[in-house]
């Protein structure tokens, strides 16, 4: 039996009145890809920002049902959100690195989870940034600034920063959506090496970026999810008529 | 870096390569049986071969209806993955010749003779040799390799189509070589259909290689020019 | 006929061109008329300072104290105690707005009812008349918490409960907080949003977020808001008149119960009080020249503060 990292059940979003996740159920298998795919508004960075609570920061949001990782419903009032967030990692869509040096981007979130020693420091660096597959590039000059990098580099130390407090879960919102091909193929190659390690979910408009990487994918629109399944047959034989119109581009 | 998609389509042309042995081995293994009596045994090997063929050649299907759905290659990745379709199709029909070739070969009575006397070796000799031509040419891709394919396929017909001629006649003047003439016909019609589809997995390979569709063209067209 | 038709009507369009293109001409003429005065005044007003002030304006001037009965000599004594009330106020007023600023956008909702007071509070704050806050400042710290003070440490022995260095720039202070917090504000919401994003992300806690993010980014945001209030502190009267400016002193102040001289006042004192108001003329102006170039330089600074974070933004 294939590992279940998150379940989801039921899961309702309201921005204020307005129903923008309606009764989501689904699975996350643990160490595969998962590709959220849907046209723009039909609620996957929604359902996306759910997973590690980033909804939280908006106001009127208010949440029905269930999100369980490994079991525990992260919106029981008893989960530590801190917590959650170092667990589930993000990386956005408009890379954002902070204005610091290389080396103290990576360093951010170890130091807050309160490591100082240097040398342990040194190390995280260096691996986070060998799993972001950038350290190469990068080694030479840690203390550069960040945003001196390249779109595709900000966003690679942008995944190295996260793996850097050694999440099991990430979460990409469009991490390429900014890039140019070369970068994008690297970001979905990095992908493909990362989830030997962790689980990832994938929130993309580009259904051939969803087919190239992903495992499972979920398609979703106005709010609902329409269809989950293995990415192959989702794309070479989908059950539900919508999702065969959406990934032909026959839409509308 | 290798990407996946890369190891995937290494993968992809690791299978080609193994039906591809498969079929030249069943296309020698039919011919033995052709050759010399029939024993059981060699026709068991056959039909497993046959089988083992037809599952390669569906594996091949799925995994390009993967590659194309899934990755959308492009340029030669694209040419590979049309080619390898069509390829495994091509030899999947190879393999099933062979298998018809074993079966009608059971209905030639004094097939020694037969064939020593319409020299049916010659052409068995060069239908194997298509056969590993052709396979070598996928590996290789060697260019050279093609004109030796057309070369091949056409003394092969020539070849065939003669024998058949002098089949006929036999038959004119002698009714009881009517049921194994009409075999051997088929079975000579067999070698000559492996032959081309030996010259379409050419031109198959041909395309993958230059872009360039050489179907339906005259061979000297391809090949250049002495 | 197509030909007359054409005609009409170009000329039915030229006219109104022409009728159009003259209101234009004659806006664009006013409000050039308009900048071209505002500048004519600040050059007139600049000229006649610093004509006036140029004999007396040197390094003697600006390091020696006045003599004479402050009819001869120079301001240091009120340069100082200018300096002192800024940093005083600085001290107070930094924090205090930062703070706030930092509550108004970081913690309080956006539909927060008590935020829209507070924010409705500081733009009221910043239209208050200055001389109500030295009203304020006399009746609130020195009559009040001053005296107060006294009672209760010194008993009842007259030391807080008069105008002093204190309670000047915490007057001072309170006129300037607006500045400040508005200038924070400002550049609070320049840091995009994807970095607050980017750290709580991390699992780092708003508090985290809001000392390793976002601070460290608005310390130019809070440097042109200090810059702003100082160079304001500089040059208000208004605040000090009751709360501890001092006509003359021949020390400079040493303590915060102290009073002290200030440039503003100076002038203000030397040019309705002065024994001999026409002697000391060049005097005033100089003063006001060192004022004047003490709070342009300031401004200067902070506009290319701002400049800086407001390009950092785009």
């Amino acid at each position: 039996m294939k590992d279940i990292k998150i379940k989801v059940n039921d899961l309702s979003l309201y921005y204020g009145e307005k129903k923008a996740l309606n009764e989501i159920t689904m699975e996350i298998p643990a160490n595969k890809v998962t590709a959220l795919i849907g046209p723009s508004g039909c609620g996957k960075s929604t359902f996306l920002r759910c997973i590690n609570r980033m909804n939280d920061l908006i106001p009127n949001v208010s949440i029905k049902g269930e999100m369980l990782v490994e079991g525990i419903d992260i919106y029981n009032k008893n989960v530590d959100v801190v917590n959650i967030r170092k667990k589930i990692g993000m990386v956005f869509q408009k890379s954002n690195p902070f204005p610091k040096s290389i080396y103290e981007n990576i360093a951010y979130g170890p130091r807050i989870n309160g490591i100082k020693d240097k040398t342990q420091l040194d190390e995280i660096v260096e691996t986070s940034l060998r799993q972001a597959a950038i350290w190469d590039e990068l080694k030479d000059r840690l203390d550069d600034s960040a945003l001196g990098l390249s779109g595709g580099q900000q966003q690679r130390l942008c995944i190295g920063r996260t793996l850097a407090v050694s999440p099991d879960i990430i979460l990409m919102d469009e991490p390429a959506s900014a890039l140019d091909p070369i970068s994008t193929s690297k970001i979905e190659e990095l992908i493909h090496q990362l989830k030997e390690q962790y689980t990832i979910i994938i929130v993309t408009h580009n259904m051939q970026q969803a087919a190239r990487t992903s495992d499972q994918t979920a398609f979703f629109y106005m709010g609902n999810l329409i269809e989950m399944g293995k990415t192959n047959s989702i794309f070479t034989n989908p059950v539900q008529k919508q999702t065969e119109d959406y990934i032909t581009g026959r839409f509308g | 870096m290798t990407s996946h998609f890369e190891i995937e389509l290494e993968k992809l042309k690791g299978i080609i390569e193994k039906i591809g042995q498969l079929a030249e081995s069943q296309v020698s293994e039919s011919v033995k049986i052709l050759l010399q009596e029939p024993g059981v045994a060699e026709e068991k090997i056959i039909k497993k071969t046959e089988s083992k063929i037809d599952k390669l050649d569906v594996k091949i299907d799925e995994i390009c209806q993967s590659i194309f759905a899934l990755q959308q290659p492009v340029a030669s990745d694209l040419r590979f993955i049309m080619s390898a379709m069509q390829i495994s199709n091509e030899i999947e029909r190879i393999g099933d010749l062979s298998l018809s070739i074993v079966k009608k070969a059971k209905n030639i009575k004094e097939k020694h003779d037969l064939i020593v006397k319409f020299s049916v070796g010659d052409i068995t000799k060069q239908v194997e040799l298509i056969t590993a031509k052709t396979n070598n040419y996928f590996l290789t891709r060697q260019e050279s390799t093609i004109g030796e394919i057309f070369v091949l396929s056409k003394e092969i017909k020539n070849k065939s189509e003669g024998t058949i001629h002098e089949i006929i006649n036999e038959m004119k003047t002698n009714s009881k070589a009517v049921v194994s003439g009409t075999n051997l016909i088929i079975v000579l019609k067999h070698l000559e259909r492996i032959s081309e589809h030996c010259t379409n997995i050419a031109e198959y390979v041909y395309f993958m290689v230059n872009a360039k569709i050489i179907k339906h063209d005259k061979i000297d067209d391809i090949l250049p020019r002495e | 006929m197509d030909t007359v038709v054409n005609q009409t009507e170009n000329q039915f369009f030229s006219s109104k061109k022409n009728v159009s293109e003259t209101k234009g001409k004659f806006f664009i003429g006013i409000t050039q008329l308009a900048v071209i005065l505002i500048i004519a005044i600040l050059f007139i007003i600049l000229g006649i300072i610093v004509y006036q002030g140029r004999t007396k304006f040197s390094w003697e001037f600006i390091s020696s104290f006045p003599t004479n009965g402050m009819t001869e000599g120079g301001i240091f004594p009120a340069l100082i105690g200018t300096f002192i009330l800024v940093i005083v106020m600085s001290i107070a007023a930094v924090p205090f707005g930062t703070i706030t600023a930092l509550y108004l956008t970081e913690y309080a909702g956006e539909n927060s009812k008590f935020a829209a007071a507070v924010r409705f509070s500081v733009r009221t704050l910043a239209v208050v008349p200055s001389i109500i806050f030295g009203l304020f400042g006399l009746g609130f710290f020195i009559q009040f918490i001053g005296a107060g003070a006294d009672t209760v440490l010194n008993d009842g022995q007259l030391r807080w409960g008069q105008p002093n260095i204190l309670w000047a720039s915490l007057t001072m202070s309170l006129l300037t907080l607006p500045v400040i917090i508005v200038s924070v504000e400002e550049a609070l919401k320049t840091i995009p949003r994807e970095m607050r994003e980017a750290s709580l992300a991390l699992g780092a806690t708003k508090w985290q977020t809001i000392r390793k993010v976002i601070l460290p980014e608005s310390v130019s945001g809070i440097m042109t808001g200090t810059i702003l209030a100082v160079s304001r502190g500089a040059g208000e009267v208004a605040p000090i008149l009751f709360t501890g400016a001092a006509y003359y002193l021949a020390t400079l102040p040493g303590s915060l119960s102290d009073q002290f001289m200030n440039l503003g006042y100076h002038i203000y004192i030397m040019s309705t009080q002065s024994s001999d108001v026409e002697k000391t003329m060049p005097i005033q102006f100089a003063t006001t020249l060192v004022l004047l170039i003490l709070t342009l330089s300031l401004n200067v600074v902070a506009v290319i503060i701002r400049a800086r974070i407001r390009r950092k933004a785009k």
